[in-house]
């Protein structure tokens, strides 16, 4: 491997990386709020990015098209809280503990079908996004790598800024983790805790839909894409400790940088090491790498 | 203020609250006693709509409060500082502070700035520690705060459970004095409290609850007289 195809697998692989951090963002926030997340998070990618490049095809302006990405996924984040999410919750006890895990499956399924019948089962490709070829190369210090994976790293990294905004230096960040610490208590001063649930699972989708928009020029886009993304979100999420949103950025990159060499390394399975190792981490640290371990307050 | 008139109160199969009335008017102190698994803090719970009760009726202000959710009853002036007092770990003592009045309409900028400079007049070491964690507070700064955020929401009614719970005795006496200082000025506050005697020291009015019912009730003075019995009741 010379230095130049090493550079460029590392672009590669931070560009995949936060990727996956801005989906497990997602699952981040509906489970710090509600100890609940979507198992159809790559599903909503999915969507979001079936969505972009039926948008892109028909004519749409980018920006144009990533704002009705956005409407989509809002709407199918709030259909999700209400007829996945809310039923349960009213039912309390008498539903089992980990119903959700089922319904929102479910709804994936359900959106897996739908983009079938809409866009047939071949892969497709999106697009660039911000450059007019795919194969737009840019020299950075020497080393040639695609403009569309540099512009990609740079709307991630503004994306999970926002994120971070909203959460730490928002008055509804705030409420997020006041109902995340107990949501009797939250509803006592006066937060709307059914309306901070209604907002994590809108923000996951935002996340999910974002994730699809970006990583359609990177990979072929298949309707049944989904469940791969939501084990590698997964993933990242667990290594990242779940309670932890810096944990989950340093997860998220480290994984797509190992599955970026890993499949360099092995072309047949190179997607299957980077979970391996996660399975055998989590076996030895449950809490990820930079998760605490404590007790659940609920 | 509030009216409760015969409520009766069930969690799953069982009968917590049976027949509970009282009274609450504002600058009245009144104080429910009772021992621990009397229904204190379930009565509360009640009044805050958390819990439904299946027969009976609660008045705020005159109206009915069936239906409404909690957090509108709290932005509406009924405000309840729960056992254990709550302080959300990860924000700062000052988030603490804002987060209930934030979303109280009527409550701009000016008047949370004008509210955060009251409470930390009252409670000097809130101000101290105003950027720190929750989290980080003692369990009487906890409290102070507790009672703090609560009346940042410019309440009609301050409901408190079991303020003691836990605490040294002068934080005790200064939060309990605090209480009798706002009943002076007009709010109407309902004492929740295990600590009976302390509690009638300070009250105008108390119930006396045993086992879900109200077995006891009068001026508080009357009840303060009369140590054997309450001491009996809370046996
Ligand atoms: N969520 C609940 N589920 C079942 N029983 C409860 C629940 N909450 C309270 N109880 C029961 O109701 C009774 C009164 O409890 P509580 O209102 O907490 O009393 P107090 O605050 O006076 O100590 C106790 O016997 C308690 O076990
Ligand atoms: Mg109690």
């Amino acid at each position: 491997m010379t230095l130049v195809n090493f550079f460029q697998l590392l672009v590669s692989g931070i560009a995949m990386g936060a990727i996956y951090t801005i989906t497990a963002k997602g699952l981040f926030i509906t489970h710090l709020a509600t100890h609940r997340l979507n198992f159809g998070q790559g599903d909503f990618l999915m969507v979001g990015a079936f969505a972009s490049i039926g948008m892109l095809a028909a004519g749409v302006p980018a920006p144009l098209a990533v704002l009705g990405v956005l409407v989509l996924m809002g709407v199918l984040g709030y259909l999700l809280e209400r007829f996945a999410i809310r039923p349960l919750d009213r039912l309390g006890d008498r539903a089992g503990a980990y119903s959700w895990v089922l319904t929102t499956a479910g709804a994936a399924l359900i959106l897996q079908n739908i983009v079938e019948l809409g866009f047939g089962k071949s892969a497709q490709y999106a697009p660039p996004l911000f450059s007019k070829t795919r194969d737009n190369v840019i020299n950075i210090l020497g080393v040639g790598i695609f403009f569309e994976e540099a512009a990609i790293i740079i709307a991630a990294f503004l994306i999970v800024g926002a994120f971070y905004w909203f959460l730490f230096g928002t008055r509804w960040g705030k409420a997020v983790y006041a109902v995340a610490f107990n949501p009797e208590a939250a509803s006592l001063f006066g937060i709307d805790v059914r309306g901070v649930v209604v907002l994590v699972f809108v923000l996951a989708a935002l996340m999910a839909g974002i994730s699809g928009v970006l990583v359609g020029p990177l990979v072929s886009v298949h309707p049944h894409m989904g469940l791969i993304f939501t084990i590698k979100a997964l993933a990242v999420a667990a290594v990242g400790g779940f309670t932890n949103p810096v944990g989950i950025l340093v997860g998220g990159l480290l994984f797509g940088v190992a599955e970026a060499f890993s499949n360099y390394w092995d072309s047949a399975f190179g997607d299957l090491y980077p979970l391996l190792f996660v399975m055998a981490l989590l076996a030895f640290r449950p809490s990820g790498l930079f998760g605490e371990r404590r007790a659940d307050v609920r | 203020m509030i009216e409760v008139e015969n409520i009766k109160v069930a969690i799953g199969a069982v009968d917590i609250l049976h027949d509970v009335s009282l009274r609450l008017e504002p600058g009245r102190l009144v104080t429910v006693i009772g021992a621990n698994g009397a229904g204190k803090t379930t009565l509360l719970r009640t009044l805050s709509n958390v819990v439904t009760p299946h027969a009976g009726t609660i008045r705020f202000d005159g109206r009915p409060t069936a239906g409404i959710k909690p957090h509108v009853l709290a932005r509406a002036g009924l405000v309840h500082v729960p056992q254990g007092r709550q302080i959300v770990p990860g924000l700062s003592v000052r988030d603490n502070l804002v987060i209930g009045a934030d979303r109280v309409a009527g409550l701009d900028r000016d008047a949370i700035a004008a509210g955060l400079e009251r409470e930390f007049a009252r409670f000097p070491v809130l101000k101290e520690r105003q950027h720190i964690p929750g989290g980080n507070l003692s369990g009487g700064e906890q409290q102070m705060l507790a009672v703090s955020r609560a009346l940042m929401m410019r309440p009609k009614v301050l409901l408190l459970d079991e303020p003691s719970l836990g605490l040294a005795p002068q934080v005790v006496t200064t939060i309990l004095k605090a209480l009798r200082g706002l009943a002076d000025d007009g709010l109407a506050v309902l004492l929740v409290e295990q600590l009976a005697l302390l509690a009638l020291s300070i009250a105008d009015e108390a119930h006396v609850l045993q086992r879900g019912r109200v077995a006891l009730s009068g001026p508080a003075r009357d009840l303060r007289k009369d140590r054997a019995v309450i001491e009996s009741y809370l046996g």
